[in-house]
């Protein structure tokens, strides 16, 4: 029953065209382009040249 | 470098080249290790793959340039060794020797060095996968011809760069393998329309691809390498 | 309105892109005594308002896709990382060419950092391009040809970098990784036809790419955010490299003559 259910939905999407939902990917892929971006600003900033913190001080 | 004459930079690299092959023909039991790896390497595969004759004849062109490519890894990181044991490369530059010509029978001595070990490939893949040449010898060995030149140019390269770096075992494939995937692709595809025929005529087009990558990467090499040992 | 964002944005983005070479000539190197601090806080705040307005215009804003519902909304990140990405390389190319022309600390620092920063953007641009690949066409990896080849491009700079930390000496660490970079730069066209032949002849993928005028808005509001962001990275990656330079070659004035030429060198090997 539940099968048959589910197979109606996935052929009514089949039949409008359009893929239904998908946000979980969304999330995903924002998730990780904001997080490596921010991995690798982060690693920039424990990598700043040393003199730097001598200097202005 | 010395601008020097075409035809003295030719001369310069043969007497390289008779020189490489000398010290390779010295050095046989290096080749024979050379030639069992291939093979080893070609065993292997089918039992990677298991006994069914059909799909190892069918991947057989894919199979064939795989254990030359590792085999070429291999080759190609001992033709600098040998030259800095004997510190060689320093002799040669002081000669002074054009670096092109360096370049030139190096990479010549290896393009060599893998058509013989593929031609000695064909009757164990034959034995092996129960292949047969459908086309005929003579397109199979331009194949082979073309798609080791493919290797040997950027590889002669980067095993100059590699030989002189750290972890340089690692460094070669790491730079060679992504490079000429270009070229392993087209000479996979070649090989296996020479094995099985080709209904399509596609093989012009692979083969005009490996002749374009060659030109580039021989130009290129034949420009840069002088650059690469100089200092 | 969407002239204004767009006018505005464009603006943000290309006066960062100036005022971040500028930083570079005038704050990256070595003891500069230049207060960038007014600045780059500037180009940061226009980067992070950038990002949220276009995570808003992408996710929020902008309307689902005829075929592909929501999850197209993906392309707002995917698209502009492979952009940055392309252009970080490309310039990385036309450094490396310039060094073995001119011997440079400094086109040798800016090669290092395009080659970082554009493996970083490639990185996470070609995971979100998989990611979009399930829900669209069922798998993640389907070989198609701009992923193929975008994959293989990766692993040609991850190769690089791996060169650029293999390397002491920075002279021929800087000659080497020239020669390197410019055999891969060469072999980008090539590899991208040869994986379209491959993938034409077995099948012909097509894929979606219809790209709404509504969406394009949304699309370069995300994409001149990425460009200042790439324009810090940039910045910051560049100072850092120069500073490494200045620790290993160790001599004060090697720095600031930006040529220190081969023969120099060689000579002083030979002797």
């Amino acid at each position: 029953m539940s099968t048959a259910l589910y197979l109606s939905t996935l052929l009514a999407q089949v039949g409008s065209g359009r893929l239904q939902g998908g946000w979980e990917y969304i999330w995903a892929s924002y998730a990780i382009a904001w997080g490596s971006l921010s991995l690798y600003a982060l690693s920039l900033w424990i990598r700043r040249p040393k003199a730097d913190a001598a200097s202005k001080e | 470098m010395k601008p020097g004459r075409p035809i003295s930079l030719l001369k310069t690299a043969g007497v390289l080249l008779a020189k490489d092959l000398l010290i390779e023909w010295r050095t046989r039991a290096r080749l024979n290790a050379l030639v069992f790896f291939a093979l080893s390497t070609l065993l292997l595969f089918s039992f990677a793959v298991g006994p069914d004759t059909k799909v190892l004849a069918r991947n057989a062109g894919g199979y064939l340039w795989l254990a030359l490519l590792f085999a070429s890894v291999l080759a190609l990181g001992e033709s600098f060794r040998v030259e800095q044991e004997n510190l060689t490369l320093d002799g040669l530059r002081l000669a002074p020797a054009d670096a092109r010509a360096i370049f030139l029978s190096k990479a010549v001595g290896n393009t060599l060095l893998l058509t013989g070990l593929g031609l000695l490939l064909i009757p164990v893949m034959v034995a092996l996968y129960g292949v047969q040449v459908a086309m005929g010898v003579r397109p199979f060995v331009t194949t082979l011809v073309l798609g080791c030149m493919a290797i040997s140019a950027p590889g002669t390269v980067y095993s100059a760069i590699a030989s002189n770096a750290r972890a340089r075992d690692v460094l070669l494939p790491l730079l060679l393998f992504p490079l000429i995937i270009p070229a392993l692709l087209a000479a996979a595809k070649a090989t296996s329309l020479v094995l099985q025929g080709d209904p399509m005529n596609q093989l012009p087009s692979w083969f005009g691809l490996l002749t374009g990558f060659n030109l580039i990467y021989w130009g290129l090499g034949f420009v840069l390498f002088p650059r690469v040992i100089e200092d | 309105m969407n002239t204004v964002l767009q006018v505005i944005s464009a603006a943000a983005a290309l006066a960062s892109v100036v005022l971040g070479i500028w930083l570079g000539r005038k704050w990256a190197p070595p003891g500069s005594r230049v207060n960038a601090k007014p600045v780059l806080w500037g180009m940061t705040a226009a980067a992070a308002v950038l990002l949220g307005l276009g995570a808003y215009l992408g996710l929020v804003w902008a309307p689902p896709e005829r075929e592909m519902g929501e999850v197209y909304r993906i392309i707002y990140v995917h698209v502009p990382a492979m952009w940055m990405s392309m252009l970080a390389l490309t310039i990385n190319f036309v450094c490396c060419v310039t060094y073995l022309f001119k011997t440079s600390w400094k086109t040798d620092a800016l090669a290092e950092s395009t080659g970082e920063v554009g493996l970083v953007f490639g990185a996470y641009g070609l995971v979100l391009g998989s990611i979009w690949g399930k829900p669209t066409w069922g798998t993640y990896w389907d070989w198609d040809p701009r992923l193929t080849a975008m994959a293989i491009m990766l692993v040609t700079y991850v190769a690089y970098m791996a060169l650029r930390r293999f390397v002491e000496d920075p002279e021929k660490r800087a000659v080497w990784s020239s020669v390197v970079g410019i055999i891969s730069g060469v072999n980008m066209p090539i590899v991208w036809f040869s994986v379209k032949w491959w993938r034409s002849l077995h099948q012909v993928q097509s894929t979606p790419k219809t790209v709404d005028p509504d969406m394009t808005l949304a699309l370069r509001v995300n994409a001149w955010a990425a460009l200042i962001l790439l324009t810090l990275f940039l910045l910051h990656r560049y100072r850092i490299a120069l500073a490494t330079r200045e620790a290993e070659v160790a001599l004060p004035e090697a720095l600031p003559t930006d040529a220190p030429g081969p023969h120099s060198s060689r000579t002083s090997e030979v002797a």
